[in-house]
C-alpha cells in the first residue's frame, strides 16, 4: 500500500466519522466571543491569589465552625412540589439527545435539581466569571462559569411567564418571551470576579433574554424569558466549572 | 479560504491581539472546519464536537498573548487547545457511559470491506492515538505543525503518526507512512 491510498483510505474513514459541521458552527462560536470579556492583563494573576488567600482564610474558619457545616454535595432544591404555573402533566417527558451522553431533557418538573454526589467538599462561595449564551442545534444554552469552584446548589424552576422579582429591590421585571426558567444559585457571587453584561437580549428561538435578578447575599439569580413553556436540562462541567442550562429549541 | 485569510491575518492579529473579538473571530473561521473534524474524530460525537470547538475558541481568545503574536504556530496552536477541549471533555464523568458500540458504523458492501476494516481499526485506537493520524492524514498539517500541536519534537511527532498507523496496519513500512 502506498502512502496516497492509506491517506486516501484514511481520508475516507474519518470523513465518514465527522461529516460537517453544521453551517451554524461560525455564529455559535463568534457569540461565545462577544459574550467574553477582554482578555485580563498581568495583573489578574495577583486578583486570584488575593482571591485564594481570602478563600483559605475563609475556609479555615468555615471548617472550623460546625454551625456552618453545610453537605458536600449539591442537593436538590427544596421546592420539589410543582408549580402552579408549570404546565401540568402527570408523566414527566423527558428527551435525552441521542447518542450525546448528556442529561436528558426535563418538560414539566418544576424544578429541575443538578446534582453531583461526587464532588469533594466545596468552599462556601463560588465566583461567576463569564455567562455567555449560545444557540445550537436542538436547543439553546446559558452557560455561567466559575472561576475557582460550584455552588453549593442550585435549582431550576420553570414558570409560566417570563416576569421574575429581582432581589433585594423587590421590583418586578419582565424579560422578552412568553414563559420562564428561574435559575437559583446558592453559595454564589457575581459581583467580584464578573464585570459583563447582566442582560442578554439573544432573540435565539427558545432562549429570548437572561438577566440576572439577584446578587445578593451569597445568591445569585438569572431569570430566563423563553419564547414559550419547553423542556430544559441543566449540568455541571468542570475546567473550569460551568453550570450549562440548555433549553430545548424545535429546531 | 485559509490562505486568504492568511494574507489579512498580520493585521487581523494586531487587532485581535489588542481585544477585538470580532478580529479574532476572523482569524479563527477558516480553523474551525478542521477544528470540528479534529473533535469530531476524537469524541465520535457530532454535537459535542461542535461544542467542544466553541469552547475551545473561547479558551483560545483568552489565551491569546500565549501565542504572542506567532501566526505561524496559530493553526497548531489552537488545534491543540482544541485536542485538549476533547481529552478534558472525555473524562467528564457522564461521558464515562459513552461507548463505541454507539458510534455510526454502516455496514460494509463488497467493495468496502477495507474500509470498514480500518474503520473498525480506528475505533479501537484511543482518542490520543487518533490524533497524530487526523493532524497529519486529514488535515494535511506538516510534520513540524503536527509536533507543535503535540507539544513534542517532530521527530517524535512522526513517531507517533508512525506507532498509531503500524496499529492500523500492521504491514505498514515506515517509507510507505511518510
Amino acid at each position: 500500500m502506498t502512502n496516497e491510498n492509506f491517506k486516501r483510505e484514511l481520508g475516507s474513514v474519518f470523513d465518514e466519522m465527522a461529516g460537517s459541521p453544521s453551517s451554524a458552527l461560525p455564529d455559535r462560536v463568534r457569540s461565545s466571543l462577544a459574550n467574553v470579556p477582554e482578555q485580563r492583563g498581568p495583573y489578574w494573576i495577583a486578583g486570584v491569589a488575593a482571591t485564594l488567600i481570602a478563600l483559605v482564610v475563609i475556609g479555615v474558619l468555615f471548617v472550623g465552625n460546625p454551625l456552618n457545616h453545610q453537605p458536600n454535595k449539591i442537593i436538590p432544591g427544596a421546592g420539589s412540589s410543582p408549580s402552579p404555573s408549570a404546565p401540568a402533566s402527570p408523566n414527566p417527558s423527558a428527551s435525552a439527545t441521542p447518542g450525546s451522553g448528556l442529561p436528558a431533557f426535563v418538560c414539566n418538573s418544576s424544578t429541575g435539581l443538578v446534582t453531583d454526589t461526587t464532588t469533594p467538599p466545596q468552599p462556601p462561595v463560588a465566583f461567576v466569571d463569564q455567562v455567555r449564551t449560545g444557540a445550537n442545534a436542538g436547543y439553546d444554552r446559558l452557560t455561567i462559569e466559575f472561576n475557582n469552584t460550584q455552588p453549593s446548589q442550585v435549582d431550576v424552576t420553570p414558570q409560566s411567564t417570563a416576569m421574575f422579582t429581582k432581589s433585594p429591590s423587590g421590583q418586578s421585571v419582565t424579560l422578552a418571551g412568553n414563559a420562564g426558567v428561574l435559575v437559583t444559585m446558592k453559595g454564589a457571587d457575581e459581583h467580584t470576579a464578573y464585570s459583563g453584561s447582566t442582560d442578554f437580549k439573544t432573540g435565539y428561538a427558545a432562549l429570548v433574554e437572561a438577566q440576572q435578578v439577584q446578587d445578593y447575599e451569597g445568591t445569585v439569580q438569572w431569570g430566563l424569558g423563553l419564547s414559550a413553556s419547553g423542556c430544559y436540562r441543566a449540568f455541571f462541567l468542570t475546567s473550569p466549572y460551568r453550570l450549562v442550562i440548555d433549553i430545548q429549541s424545535g429546531s | 479560504m485559509f490562505a486568504a485569510v492568511m494574507e489579512q491575518r498580520p493585521q487581523l492579529m494586531v487587532s485581535a491581539t489588542a481585544g477585538d473579538a470580532e478580529s479574532f473571530a476572523a482569524l479563527i473561521e477558516p480553523l474551525l472546519n478542521p477544528a470540528y473534524r479534529l473533535a469530531a474524530v476524537m469524541l465520535a460525537d457530532r454535537s459535542l464536537a461542535e461544542d467542544a470547538v466553541q469552547e475551545a475558541s473561547v479558551k483560545a481568545w483568552r489565551k491569546l498573548r500565549q501565542l504572542r503574536g506567532d501566526l505561524k504556530s496559530l493553526r497548531p496552536w489552537f488545534l491543540s487547545i482544541v485536542a485538549n477541549e476533547c481529552r478534558m471533555a472525555k473524562r467528564q464523568r457522564w461521558w464515562s457511559v459513552l461507548k463505541l458500540a454507539d458510534m455510526p458504523t454502516s455496514s460494509p458492501g463488497p467493495d468496502r470491506a477495507g474500509s470498514s476494516d480500518l474503520h473498525e481499526a480506528l475505533l479501537r485506537l484511543m482518542p490520543d492515538e487518533r490524533l497524530p493520524l487526523v493532524l497529519h492524514f486529514y488535515l494535511d498539517l506538516p510534520i513540524d505543525e503536527v509536533a507543535l500541536a503535540l507539544h513534542v519534537s517532530p521527530s517524535a511527532a512522526k513517531s507517533r503518526i508512525y506507532r498509531a498507523a503500524k496499529r492500523l496496519r500492521s504491514d505498514l513500512t515506515q517509507e510507505e507512512v511518510f
